[in-house]
């Protein structure tokens, strides 16, 4: 019995002892340690990080394959992230480890914190080095990721806010389509005389409740959120939310409403969705949303589809508005000659044909200025012609410090904010109060925010 | 470093008291020099385990809940208790903190009236009863994700089930997902589906342990059915239902999966739990200060809650 104890605790102690050195393992494991940067060929790895899911992936992993196969110094590995807001956290907290990116794509509203990090090598650098013409680059694109005259990421993948009409429908009424640039006053005429015309049966117009158009209404009308010209000139200490740009815009929305013209489908990805399905069956004749749905609504669209810029204020010209979508930057955690090629790899997918075929397959913009006469691009254009609305949108807006995105943290939180200002409204409750209440919370969250930043109050 | 809030863990399960603490304390100081080296040597593997993976995340998100922390994640700024301030000070937090008390004791509740009616009705030896036994307790096998994508179908407003059948009833169709109080019956629903199984499974188990010699005498006394259930079955089996309704509860307050997966804590913060929150806090906004504050919260809510449960129920429970 005794014996058998003996030989039994013999067993127990081993185990405890490779409990023990599993972990010593697991915790030196963990440890930042020199990046096995090489390929059994001989090729040096670049591990990149994205984003894209479903057709965008596709196109992506083309875009990869190319690049993997056009040379044979470099051996990009892609890896899907999930989705924008998680792969932040990630890339940040991984930094410095060796399961961390060479090259990744990051979304317009974490370009701030990427910026302050400090975890990257600006693209600025390897152009200079290279001798790269960033000019190539559309302006309006790179304004967004760009700091002090330094460019930190490389625009990728690239939309821009549009307003969609139904053509058919319009035309069935009799009604004449917005203008190419519309103001307000443009387009609620044309939702009150579809929605009279119909016989109420088609809803005029709607604008989801996303905290990334309102912001957008304020770009479109010079109009800044922040105080330090929206982060541009250094970190924002003050939120101005109750402007009267802002006030303008709702007060435009809520008279819509009022006329009857307006359907609200809500906030979140299934009112995107339900937004899109309304519009493809006649049940709502115009909407605002990202140039990057433009492939849903060719595709399965059996009305002509109208496209125009992003309406503005009456009496003003239309200011441009700020890009979405993500951009890449390159980790400064990685050795040399993974920095280059991970600047190598963005170079091609940013090149003409890359860029061109890109926007055919997935809706985002052509960033290179060459695209424009590539074939792919004239044949898509031949074929649907209000496919090159967003795009001219981008190449007219000229850029400056009030359409060129926000640069602030904790903008995630903004938006819900922003969002529940707009459901506030939509429901019927004061457009004041549900600003100043919102702007109350924004600017708490940003003293804090600032405070742990060490940024000083001026 | 959240994770020990996020995730159902197997020590909580442990509720039923055991031996008498007491009389083993004073001879763990009686034991010789050999047997504390054993005891050392059967418990170190066990401790370590928990001091690296349960204690070491606790107190680290006790520490980190006093700071601000900084885009990077990092603390940065003593708060001192300034997060718990905000936290139970603003009107959104304490809208989620309502909107959980109410799920969790919706869930808890139906699920045990639900759970102790099937197993009484299983219970019965009737020719073909294992069959039934079988399809109660099946959703033991089915995994969140599934389940979770399965509601999806039957509340979708233009393909699901239940807008087929409003239709066919000629009864208006309602959009379950995107308006707050139904989100949350949706919610609720597609919980206690979740629970049925388990619950039914143990209840079902401790109904059969009953002496059938209790049943018989009641018989002969005269007493009918109701009674004998009510005055037989729910004392015998209260120990378990006491456990049920712990693991019921406490896991309802963690409800995590299905919450992402069906309704990802809208329409307007009407499905907004407090675990979601500290997710989205923690892994959507990067306010970690925040989300351990908000960890902390919640996991002495959980104590004080099994603490009530402890002295209101253990003493109608008839063990």
């Amino acid at each position: 019995m005794m014996k058998q104890l003996s030989k039994y605790l013999k067993y127990d102690l081993i185990s405890l002892f490779a409990v023990v050195l599993t972990l010593l393992g697991l915790a030196v494991a963990q440890k930042p340690q020199a990046v096995q940067a090489a390929t059994s060929d001989g090729k040096t790895q670049v591990v990149f990080w994205h984003e894209m899911g479903g057709p965008a992936e596709q196109a992506l992993l083309k875009i990869v394959d190319g690049f993997n196969k056009s040379q044979d110094k470099y051996e990009v590995v892609p890896a899907y992230q999930g989705s924008y807001d998680e792969a932040v956290q990630k890339i940040i907290q991984t930094h410095g480890t060796n399961t961390s990116p060479a090259v990744f794509q990051s979304f317009d509203i974490s370009t701030a914190q990427m910026m302050d990090s400090k975890y990257t090598t600006p693209i600025q650098k390897f152009a200079d080095a290279d001798n790269y013409d960033l000019n190539q680059i559309s302006a309006g694109a790179r304004a967004f990721y760009a700091k002090d005259g330094q460019q930190m990421a490389m625009p990728f993948n690239t939309s821009q806010p549009v307003l969609y009409y139904n053509a058919t429908l319009l035309k069935k009424y009799h009604i004449t389509p917005p203008p190419v640039s519309p103001s307000y006053s443009d387009i609620s005429r044309v939702a009150t005389q579809l929605y009279n015309r119909s016989n109420h049966k088609v809803k005029g117009m709607t604008v989801q409740i996303y905290g990334w158009l309102l912001e957008e209404a304020l770009a479109n009308a010079r109009t800044s959120l922040t105080n330090n010209s929206d982060g541009h000139d250094g970190t924002p200490t003050k939120v101005n939310l109750n402007n009267p740009t802002t006030v303008q815009f709702l007060k435009w929305i809520r008279s819509n409403i009022q006329q009857g013209n307006f359907i609200n489908y809500g906030s979140g990805a299934s009112a995107g969705t339900n937004q899109i399905a309304g519009f493809l069956a006649d049940k709502v004749g115009m909407f605002i949303q990202s140039s990057a749905t433009i492939g849903q609504l060719t595709a399965n669209n059996k009305n002509k589809l109208g496209i125009t810029y992003f309406p503005h204020p009456d009496g003003t010209k239309a200011n441009g508005v700020a890009i979405g979508g993500a951009a890449l930057w390159i980790s400064n955690d990685k050795p040399q000659n993974v920095q280059q090629g991970s600047f190598e790899f963005i170079k091609y997918a940013l090149n003409a044909q890359n860029q061109a075929q890109w926007q055919k397959a997935t809706g985002y913009l052509a960033l290179n200025k060459d695209s424009q006469n590539e074939t792919v691009l004239k044949k898509l254009y031949a074929s649907n012609p209000e496919a090159k609305v967003p795009a001219q949108q981008l190449a007219t807006a000229t850029p400056n410090k009030t359409n060129s995105g926000i640069l602030m943290q904790g903008m995630q939180l903004t938006r819900e904010l922003e969002e529940t200002a707009m459901e506030t409204v939509y429901n019927g409750g004061d457009i004041n109060n549900a600003l100043t209440t919102a702007n109350q919370s924004i600017n708490d969250n940003l003293k804090l925010t600032n405070q742990a930043n060490g940024v000083k109050p001026k | 470093m959240l994770k020990n809030v996020a995730e159902p863990e197997p020590e909580s399960l442990d509720v039923t008291p055991t031996t008498p603490k007491a009389k083993s304390r004073t001879k763990v100081f009686a034991l010789n020099a050999k047997d504390k080296y054993y005891a050392l040597l059967f418990l170190g593997p066990s401790v370590l385990l928990l001091a690296l993976f349960v204690f070491y995340p606790m107190i680290k998100t006790l520490y980190i809940s006093l700071f601000l922390t900084s885009g990077l994640g990092k603390t940065t700024v003593f708060a001192g208790l300034g997060n718990y301030v905000r936290l139970l000070t603003s009107a959104d937090y304490l809208n989620s903190l309502g909107v959980t008390l109410i799920y969790v004791f919706a869930v808890t509740i139906l699920t045990i009236a639900l759970g102790l009616l099937l197993a009484h009705l299983a219970s019965e030896t009737l020719p073909g009863i294992g069959i039934f036994r079988t399809l109660f307790s099946a959703t033991m096998g089915v995994s969140v994700s599934v389940a979770a994508i399965f509601w999806l179908f039957i509340f979708n407003p233009s393909t699901g089930f239940l807008s087929l059948l409003s239709n066919w009833l000629h009864l208006p169709v309602i959009n379950w997902l995107t308006q707050p109080n139904t989100a949350m019956v949706a919610v609720v629903i597609t919980t206690v589906w979740m629970n049925l199984g388990f619950t039914f499974l143990i209840l079902l188990g401790a109904i059969q342990s009953v002496p059938t010699s209790l049943y018989e005498a009641a018989s002969v006394a005269g007493a009918k059915p109701g009674y004998q259930f009510f005055h037989i079955t729910i004392p015998m089996i209260s120990p378990t239902l006491f456990f049920v309704s712990i693991i019921t509860l406490i896991g309802s307050f963690k409800s995590f999966g299905l919450i992402d997966l069906i309704t990802k804590g809208g329409p307007t913060n009407a499905t907004n739990m407090l675990v979601y929150r500290i997710y989205k806090d923690a892994f959507y906004s990067g306010n970690f200060a925040q989300a351990s504050a908000e960890s902390i919260i919640l996991t002495v809510i959980i104590a004080l809650f099994t603490l009530l449960q402890f002295k209101i129920l253990e003493r109608r429970v008839n063990y």
